[in-house]
Protein backbone atom coordinates (compact mmCIF):
# COMPACT_ATOMS: atom_id res chain seq x y z
CA UNK A 1 0.00 0.00 0.00
CA UNK A 2 2.73 2.40 0.99
CA UNK A 3 4.60 1.67 -2.20
CA UNK A 4 1.51 2.37 -4.16
CA UNK A 5 1.16 5.78 -2.61
CA UNK A 6 4.77 6.65 -3.28
CA UNK A 7 4.45 5.41 -6.81
CA UNK A 8 1.30 7.28 -7.60
CA UNK A 9 2.51 10.46 -6.00
CA UNK A 10 5.75 10.20 -7.92
CA UNK A 11 3.69 9.74 -11.03
CA UNK A 12 1.50 12.74 -10.29
CA UNK A 13 4.51 14.84 -9.47
CA UNK A 14 6.26 14.03 -12.71
CA UNK A 15 3.05 14.73 -14.55
CA UNK A 16 2.80 18.13 -12.94
CA UNK A 17 6.43 18.90 -13.80
CA UNK A 18 5.77 17.75 -17.34
CA UNK A 19 2.70 20.01 -17.59
CA UNK A 20 4.61 22.83 -16.01
CA UNK A 21 7.44 22.55 -18.51
CA UNK A 22 5.03 22.44 -21.41
CA UNK A 23 3.00 25.28 -20.13
CA UNK A 24 6.06 27.44 -19.67
CA UNK A 25 6.51 28.82 -23.14
CA UNK A 26 9.41 31.06 -22.20
CA UNK A 27 11.29 28.08 -20.92
CA UNK A 28 10.66 26.10 -24.08
CA UNK A 29 11.89 29.02 -26.14
CA UNK A 30 14.99 29.29 -23.98
CA UNK A 31 15.69 25.55 -24.35
CA UNK A 32 15.34 25.79 -28.12
CA UNK A 33 17.60 28.86 -28.35
CA UNK A 34 20.17 27.16 -26.15
CA UNK A 35 20.16 23.88 -28.08
CA UNK A 36 20.32 25.56 -31.50
CA UNK A 37 22.88 27.99 -30.15
CA UNK A 38 25.23 25.19 -29.22
CA UNK A 39 25.18 24.10 -32.87
CA UNK A 40 25.89 27.63 -34.10
CA UNK A 41 28.70 27.82 -31.58
CA UNK A 42 30.26 24.60 -32.89
CA UNK A 43 30.31 25.92 -36.42
CA UNK A 44 31.23 29.57 -35.93
CA UNK A 45 32.99 29.97 -32.61
CA UNK A 46 34.40 26.74 -31.23
CA UNK A 47 37.46 26.73 -33.50
CA UNK A 48 38.75 29.71 -31.60
CA UNK A 49 37.00 29.87 -28.27
CA UNK A 50 37.19 26.07 -27.81
CA UNK A 51 34.60 23.59 -26.60
CA UNK A 52 34.57 24.72 -22.99
CA UNK A 53 34.86 28.40 -23.86
CA UNK A 54 38.39 28.38 -22.51
CA UNK A 55 39.98 30.24 -25.41
CA UNK A 56 43.66 29.86 -26.27
CA UNK A 57 46.38 31.13 -23.94
CA UNK A 58 46.89 34.89 -24.43
CA UNK A 59 45.79 34.74 -28.06
CA UNK A 60 42.05 34.17 -27.82
CA UNK A 61 40.03 35.22 -24.78
CA UNK A 62 37.91 32.79 -22.81
CA UNK A 63 34.15 33.31 -22.69
CA UNK A 64 34.07 32.69 -18.97
CA UNK A 65 34.30 36.26 -17.69
CA UNK A 66 30.69 36.68 -16.60
CA UNK A 67 31.19 40.26 -15.46
CA UNK A 68 32.64 41.26 -18.81
CA UNK A 69 29.80 39.56 -20.66
CA UNK A 70 27.19 41.21 -18.48
CA UNK A 71 28.69 44.66 -18.69
CA UNK A 72 29.11 44.38 -22.44
CA UNK A 73 25.86 42.56 -23.07
CA UNK A 74 24.57 45.25 -25.42
CA UNK A 75 27.71 45.10 -27.55
CA UNK A 76 27.86 41.32 -28.01
CA UNK A 77 25.75 41.18 -31.20
CA UNK A 78 28.02 43.78 -32.82
CA UNK A 79 31.11 41.81 -31.72
CA UNK A 80 29.77 38.80 -33.59
CA UNK A 81 28.51 40.68 -36.66
CA UNK A 82 31.41 43.08 -37.13
CA UNK A 83 34.20 41.11 -35.55
CA UNK A 84 36.85 42.63 -33.31
CA UNK A 85 40.23 44.05 -34.10
CA UNK A 86 41.23 46.54 -31.45
CA UNK A 87 42.69 45.37 -28.22
CA UNK A 88 40.30 44.22 -25.56
CA UNK A 89 40.85 43.56 -21.87
CA UNK A 90 39.31 40.46 -20.32
CA UNK A 91 40.11 39.09 -16.91
CA UNK A 92 42.98 41.50 -16.60
CA UNK A 93 44.66 40.27 -19.79
CA UNK A 94 44.96 42.30 -22.96
CA UNK A 95 44.12 40.60 -26.24
CA UNK A 96 45.07 42.04 -29.61
CA UNK A 97 44.07 39.40 -32.08
CA UNK A 98 41.41 39.41 -34.74
CA UNK A 99 37.94 38.03 -34.45
CA UNK A 100 36.36 37.65 -37.89
CA UNK A 101 33.08 39.39 -38.75
CA UNK A 102 30.11 37.10 -39.32
CA UNK A 103 28.05 39.47 -41.42
CA UNK A 104 25.92 36.70 -42.81
CA UNK A 105 24.78 35.25 -39.54
CA UNK A 106 21.05 35.99 -39.18
CA UNK A 107 19.88 37.89 -36.10
CA UNK A 108 18.08 34.80 -34.84
CA UNK A 109 21.29 32.76 -34.99
CA UNK A 110 23.20 35.52 -33.23
CA UNK A 111 20.51 35.48 -30.54
CA UNK A 112 20.79 31.72 -30.20
CA UNK A 113 24.55 31.61 -30.03
CA UNK A 114 24.64 34.45 -27.50
CA UNK A 115 22.03 32.65 -25.43
CA UNK A 116 24.29 29.62 -25.50
CA UNK A 117 27.44 31.56 -24.63
CA UNK A 118 25.91 33.64 -21.84
CA UNK A 119 24.47 30.49 -20.24
CA UNK A 120 27.42 28.13 -20.60
CA UNK A 121 30.98 28.01 -19.30
CA UNK A 122 29.82 29.14 -15.86
CA UNK A 123 27.63 31.98 -17.16
CA UNK A 124 23.97 32.12 -16.28
CA UNK A 125 22.29 35.16 -17.78
CA UNK A 126 19.05 33.92 -19.32
CA UNK A 127 17.78 34.20 -22.86
CA UNK A 128 19.22 36.68 -25.36
CA UNK A 129 16.11 37.43 -27.37
CA UNK A 130 16.17 37.99 -31.12
CA UNK A 131 14.40 41.36 -30.64
CA UNK A 132 17.19 42.49 -28.35
CA UNK A 133 19.75 41.39 -30.95
CA UNK A 134 17.99 43.22 -33.79
CA UNK A 135 17.76 46.31 -31.68
CA UNK A 136 21.48 46.25 -30.84
CA UNK A 137 22.55 45.45 -34.38
CA UNK A 138 20.85 48.64 -35.58
CA UNK A 139 23.09 50.60 -33.27
CA UNK A 140 26.48 49.06 -34.13
CA UNK A 141 29.07 51.57 -35.16
CA UNK B 1 17.59 6.19 -21.10
CA UNK B 2 18.15 2.82 -19.51
CA UNK B 3 18.21 0.98 -22.82
CA UNK B 4 20.99 3.27 -24.01
CA UNK B 5 23.33 2.25 -21.26
CA UNK B 6 24.40 -1.06 -22.67
CA UNK B 7 25.37 0.10 -26.17
CA UNK B 8 27.15 3.07 -24.61
CA UNK B 9 29.13 0.75 -22.39
CA UNK B 10 30.02 -1.43 -25.34
CA UNK B 11 31.20 1.60 -27.25
CA UNK B 12 33.32 2.66 -24.33
CA UNK B 13 34.86 -0.76 -24.00
CA UNK B 14 35.62 -1.11 -27.68
CA UNK B 15 37.04 2.40 -27.57
CA UNK B 16 39.40 1.33 -24.83
CA UNK B 17 40.39 -1.78 -26.71
CA UNK B 18 41.10 0.23 -29.83
CA UNK B 19 43.37 2.49 -27.82
CA UNK B 20 45.11 -0.40 -26.22
CA UNK B 21 45.91 -2.22 -29.41
CA UNK B 22 47.26 1.06 -30.79
CA UNK B 23 49.70 1.68 -28.01
CA UNK B 24 50.86 -1.84 -27.42
CA UNK B 25 52.38 -2.10 -30.87
CA UNK B 26 55.97 -1.55 -29.84
CA UNK B 27 57.36 -0.10 -33.01
CA UNK B 28 56.02 2.50 -35.39
CA UNK B 29 55.95 2.04 -39.16
CA UNK B 30 58.09 4.14 -41.46
CA UNK B 31 55.86 6.08 -43.82
CA UNK B 32 56.58 7.41 -47.28
CA UNK B 33 58.21 5.84 -50.30
CA UNK B 34 61.00 3.29 -50.07
CA UNK B 35 63.52 1.96 -52.56
CA UNK B 36 65.33 -1.32 -52.56
CA UNK B 37 69.06 -0.78 -53.02
CA UNK B 38 71.26 -3.68 -54.01
CA UNK B 39 74.82 -3.59 -52.91
CA UNK B 40 77.62 -6.07 -52.73
CA UNK B 41 78.97 -6.82 -49.29
CA UNK B 42 81.83 -9.34 -48.91
CA UNK B 43 81.12 -10.72 -52.36
CA UNK B 44 77.46 -11.29 -51.57
CA UNK B 45 74.63 -9.26 -53.05
CA UNK B 46 72.40 -7.78 -50.40
CA UNK B 47 69.19 -5.87 -50.75
CA UNK B 48 68.75 -2.96 -48.45
CA UNK B 49 65.72 -0.73 -48.16
CA UNK B 50 66.23 2.99 -48.27
CA UNK B 51 63.41 4.93 -46.72
CA UNK B 52 62.41 8.36 -47.76
CA UNK B 53 63.66 11.14 -45.52
CA UNK B 54 62.64 14.76 -45.04
CA UNK B 55 64.57 16.81 -47.63
CA UNK B 56 67.16 19.29 -46.38
CA UNK B 57 65.76 22.63 -45.31
CA UNK B 58 66.87 25.78 -43.59
CA UNK B 59 64.48 28.29 -42.08
CA UNK B 60 64.54 31.06 -39.52
CA UNK B 61 62.60 30.80 -36.29
CA UNK B 62 60.92 33.39 -34.05
CA UNK B 63 64.26 34.18 -32.40
CA UNK B 64 65.97 34.66 -35.78
CA UNK B 65 67.85 31.40 -35.26
CA UNK B 66 68.46 29.25 -38.33
CA UNK B 67 66.87 25.84 -37.97
CA UNK B 68 67.93 23.16 -40.41
CA UNK B 69 68.26 19.40 -40.55
CA UNK B 70 71.44 19.50 -38.48
CA UNK B 71 69.89 21.48 -35.64
CA UNK B 72 67.53 18.55 -35.22
CA UNK B 73 70.12 15.81 -35.03
CA UNK B 74 69.47 13.41 -32.16
CA UNK B 75 65.94 14.73 -31.78
CA UNK B 76 62.53 13.48 -32.72
CA UNK B 77 60.13 16.22 -33.74
CA UNK B 78 56.56 17.01 -34.60
CA UNK B 79 55.89 19.33 -37.56
CA UNK B 80 52.80 21.15 -38.70
CA UNK B 81 51.78 23.95 -41.05
CA UNK B 82 49.78 26.97 -39.94
CA UNK B 83 49.48 30.73 -40.15
CA UNK B 84 48.93 33.15 -37.31
CA UNK B 85 45.76 34.75 -38.68
CA UNK B 86 44.08 31.50 -39.66
CA UNK B 87 40.51 31.57 -38.35
CA UNK B 88 39.61 27.96 -39.00
CA UNK B 89 41.56 24.97 -37.72
CA UNK B 90 44.78 26.60 -36.51
CA UNK B 91 43.69 27.64 -33.01
CA UNK B 92 42.65 24.06 -32.25
CA UNK B 93 45.91 22.78 -33.69
CA UNK B 94 47.84 25.27 -31.57
CA UNK B 95 45.91 24.19 -28.51
CA UNK B 96 46.80 20.55 -29.17
CA UNK B 97 50.41 21.35 -30.00
CA UNK B 98 50.56 23.27 -26.73
CA UNK B 99 49.52 20.07 -24.91
CA UNK B 100 52.38 18.23 -26.61
CA UNK B 101 54.77 21.07 -25.82
CA UNK B 102 53.77 21.08 -22.17
CA UNK B 103 54.18 17.33 -21.90
CA UNK B 104 57.72 17.29 -23.35
CA UNK B 105 58.86 20.67 -22.11
CA UNK B 106 62.54 20.59 -21.23
CA UNK B 107 63.16 17.26 -22.97
CA UNK B 108 66.19 17.91 -25.22
CA UNK B 109 65.22 14.97 -27.45
CA UNK B 110 61.94 16.51 -28.55
CA UNK B 111 61.37 19.52 -30.80
CA UNK B 112 58.33 21.06 -32.45
CA UNK B 113 58.34 22.85 -35.80
CA UNK B 114 55.42 24.99 -36.93
CA UNK B 115 55.88 26.24 -40.48
CA UNK B 116 53.93 29.32 -41.43
CA UNK B 117 52.38 29.16 -44.88
CA UNK B 118 51.77 32.93 -44.90
CA UNK B 119 55.30 34.41 -44.86
CA UNK B 120 54.03 37.78 -46.11
CA UNK B 121 52.13 38.43 -42.91
CA UNK B 122 53.94 36.16 -40.48
CA UNK B 123 57.26 37.97 -40.20
CA UNK B 124 59.73 37.14 -37.42
CA UNK B 125 58.26 39.70 -34.98
CA UNK B 126 54.74 38.42 -35.69
CA UNK B 127 55.84 34.84 -35.06
CA UNK B 128 57.68 35.92 -31.93
CA UNK B 129 54.59 37.59 -30.56
CA UNK B 130 52.42 34.60 -31.44
CA UNK B 131 54.83 32.27 -29.63
CA UNK B 132 54.92 34.49 -26.57
CA UNK B 133 51.17 34.82 -26.42
CA UNK B 134 50.92 31.03 -26.59
CA UNK B 135 53.30 30.86 -23.65
CA UNK B 136 56.30 29.53 -25.56
CA UNK B 137 59.39 31.28 -24.29
CA UNK B 138 62.14 28.68 -24.70
CA UNK B 139 63.70 27.31 -27.87
CA UNK B 140 62.01 23.94 -28.09
CA UNK B 141 59.08 24.97 -30.29
CA UNK B 142 60.21 26.74 -33.45
CA UNK B 143 57.85 28.88 -35.49
CA UNK B 144 59.52 28.87 -38.87
CA UNK B 145 59.58 31.44 -41.61
CA UNK B 146 60.55 30.48 -45.15
CA UNK B 147 59.68 31.48 -48.70
CA UNK B 148 56.22 30.25 -49.56
CA UNK B 149 57.35 28.12 -52.51
CA UNK B 150 60.04 26.45 -50.45
CA UNK B 151 57.64 25.65 -47.64
CA UNK B 152 55.01 24.27 -50.02
CA UNK B 153 57.62 22.17 -51.74
CA UNK B 154 58.90 20.81 -48.44
CA UNK B 155 55.35 19.95 -47.48
CA UNK B 156 54.59 18.25 -50.74
CA UNK B 157 57.81 16.35 -51.25
CA UNK B 158 58.66 15.80 -47.63
CA UNK B 159 56.07 15.79 -44.92
CA UNK B 160 52.93 15.12 -46.92
CA UNK B 161 54.33 12.84 -49.58
CA UNK B 162 52.56 9.90 -48.03
CA UNK B 163 49.22 11.61 -48.64
CA UNK B 164 47.57 11.19 -52.00
CA UNK B 165 48.34 14.13 -54.25
CA UNK B 166 44.70 14.40 -55.26
CA UNK B 167 43.78 14.90 -51.63
CA UNK B 168 40.49 16.74 -51.39
CA UNK B 169 41.11 18.32 -48.01
CA UNK B 170 39.98 21.96 -48.15
CA UNK B 171 42.95 24.27 -48.39
CA UNK B 172 45.05 21.48 -49.87
CA UNK B 173 47.31 19.06 -48.08
CA UNK B 174 49.51 21.84 -46.76
CA UNK B 175 46.62 23.09 -44.74
CA UNK B 176 45.16 19.75 -43.81
CA UNK B 177 45.87 19.98 -40.10
CA UNK B 178 48.34 17.10 -40.02
CA UNK B 179 50.84 16.69 -37.21
CA UNK B 180 53.79 14.75 -38.63
CA UNK B 181 56.05 12.74 -36.37
CA UNK B 182 59.67 12.50 -37.56
CA UNK B 183 62.45 10.44 -36.03
CA UNK B 184 66.10 11.41 -35.59
CA UNK B 185 66.96 9.94 -38.99
CA UNK B 186 64.32 12.17 -40.58
CA UNK B 187 61.98 9.31 -41.37
CA UNK B 188 58.26 9.97 -41.14
CA UNK B 189 56.89 7.74 -38.39
CA UNK B 190 53.31 8.91 -38.14
CA UNK B 191 50.70 11.41 -39.32
CA UNK B 192 47.85 12.55 -37.11
CA UNK B 193 44.87 14.85 -37.44
CA UNK B 194 45.96 17.82 -35.33
CA UNK B 195 42.36 18.92 -34.83
CA UNK B 196 41.29 15.63 -33.23
CA UNK B 197 41.71 15.07 -29.49
CA UNK B 198 42.07 11.32 -29.73
CA UNK B 199 44.60 11.34 -32.56
CA UNK B 200 46.70 13.88 -30.70
CA UNK B 201 46.69 11.62 -27.66
CA UNK B 202 47.72 8.71 -29.85
CA UNK B 203 50.54 10.89 -31.18
CA UNK B 204 51.82 11.48 -27.65
CA UNK B 205 51.74 7.75 -26.95
CA UNK B 206 53.60 7.12 -30.20
CA UNK B 207 56.17 9.74 -29.25
CA UNK B 208 56.88 7.76 -26.10
CA UNK B 209 57.29 4.60 -28.16
CA UNK B 210 59.61 6.41 -30.54
CA UNK B 211 61.66 7.92 -27.72
CA UNK B 212 62.15 4.44 -26.28
CA UNK B 213 63.24 3.17 -29.68
CA UNK B 214 65.74 6.01 -30.07
CA UNK B 215 67.13 5.28 -26.64
CA UNK B 216 67.64 1.61 -27.52
CA UNK B 217 69.41 2.59 -30.73
CA UNK B 218 71.79 4.83 -28.81
CA UNK B 219 72.52 2.09 -26.30
CA UNK B 220 73.31 -0.37 -29.05
CA UNK B 221 75.95 1.91 -30.49
C1 LIG C 1 39.13 33.34 -35.56
C2 LIG C 1 38.92 33.16 -34.17
C3 LIG C 1 37.57 33.56 -33.54
C4 LIG C 1 36.32 33.13 -33.88
C5 LIG C 1 35.93 32.15 -34.96
C6 LIG C 1 35.42 33.76 -32.94
N1 LIG C 1 36.11 34.56 -32.09
FE1 LIG C 1 35.34 35.66 -30.55
N2 LIG C 1 37.16 36.47 -30.23
C7 LIG C 1 38.32 36.13 -30.89
C8 LIG C 1 39.38 37.02 -30.46
C9 LIG C 1 40.83 36.96 -30.95
C10 LIG C 1 38.82 37.93 -29.55
C11 LIG C 1 39.53 39.09 -28.89
C12 LIG C 1 39.50 40.24 -29.88
C13 LIG C 1 40.50 41.32 -29.63
O1 LIG C 1 41.63 41.02 -29.25
O2 LIG C 1 40.16 42.49 -29.91
C14 LIG C 1 37.41 37.52 -29.40
C15 LIG C 1 36.51 38.13 -28.52
C16 LIG C 1 35.22 37.69 -28.29
C17 LIG C 1 34.32 38.20 -27.28
C18 LIG C 1 34.62 39.29 -26.26
C19 LIG C 1 35.64 38.87 -25.28
C20 LIG C 1 35.23 37.74 -24.38
O3 LIG C 1 36.04 36.80 -24.24
O4 LIG C 1 34.15 37.75 -23.81
C21 LIG C 1 33.16 37.52 -27.38
C22 LIG C 1 31.91 37.67 -26.53
C23 LIG C 1 33.31 36.59 -28.49
N3 LIG C 1 34.58 36.72 -29.01
C24 LIG C 1 32.33 35.74 -28.92
C25 LIG C 1 32.42 34.99 -30.07
C26 LIG C 1 31.32 34.25 -30.65
C27 LIG C 1 29.92 34.17 -30.06
C28 LIG C 1 31.80 33.66 -31.77
C29 LIG C 1 31.01 32.81 -32.77
C30 LIG C 1 29.91 33.46 -33.42
C31 LIG C 1 33.21 34.01 -31.90
N4 LIG C 1 33.53 34.82 -30.85
C32 LIG C 1 34.04 33.56 -32.92
C33 LIG C 1 38.48 35.12 -31.81
C34 LIG C 1 37.44 34.47 -32.43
Amino acid sequence: MRNKIILSSAFTLSFVIFLGACGNEANVKYQRYYADGSQVYKIYCENCHMSKGEGLADLIPALTDTTFLRENRAKLPCFVNNGLKDSIQINGKIYQSLMPAEKNLAAIDVAKVLTYVTNSFGNNQGIYDVKEVENQLNQCN
Amino acid sequence: MEYLKFPMLMMLISGFMACKSGSSSKSLPILGSREPITKVVNGKTEVDTVYQTIPRFSFMDQDSVIINNDSLNNKIYVADFFFTTCPSICPIMSKHMLEIYNKYKGNPEVAILSHTIDPKHDTIPVLKKYAEKLGVKDNQWHFLLGAQDTVYQLAKEGYMSFAAQDSTVPGGITHSGYFILVDSKKHIRGAYDGTDDEQVHQLMKDMDVLLAEEKNLKNEK
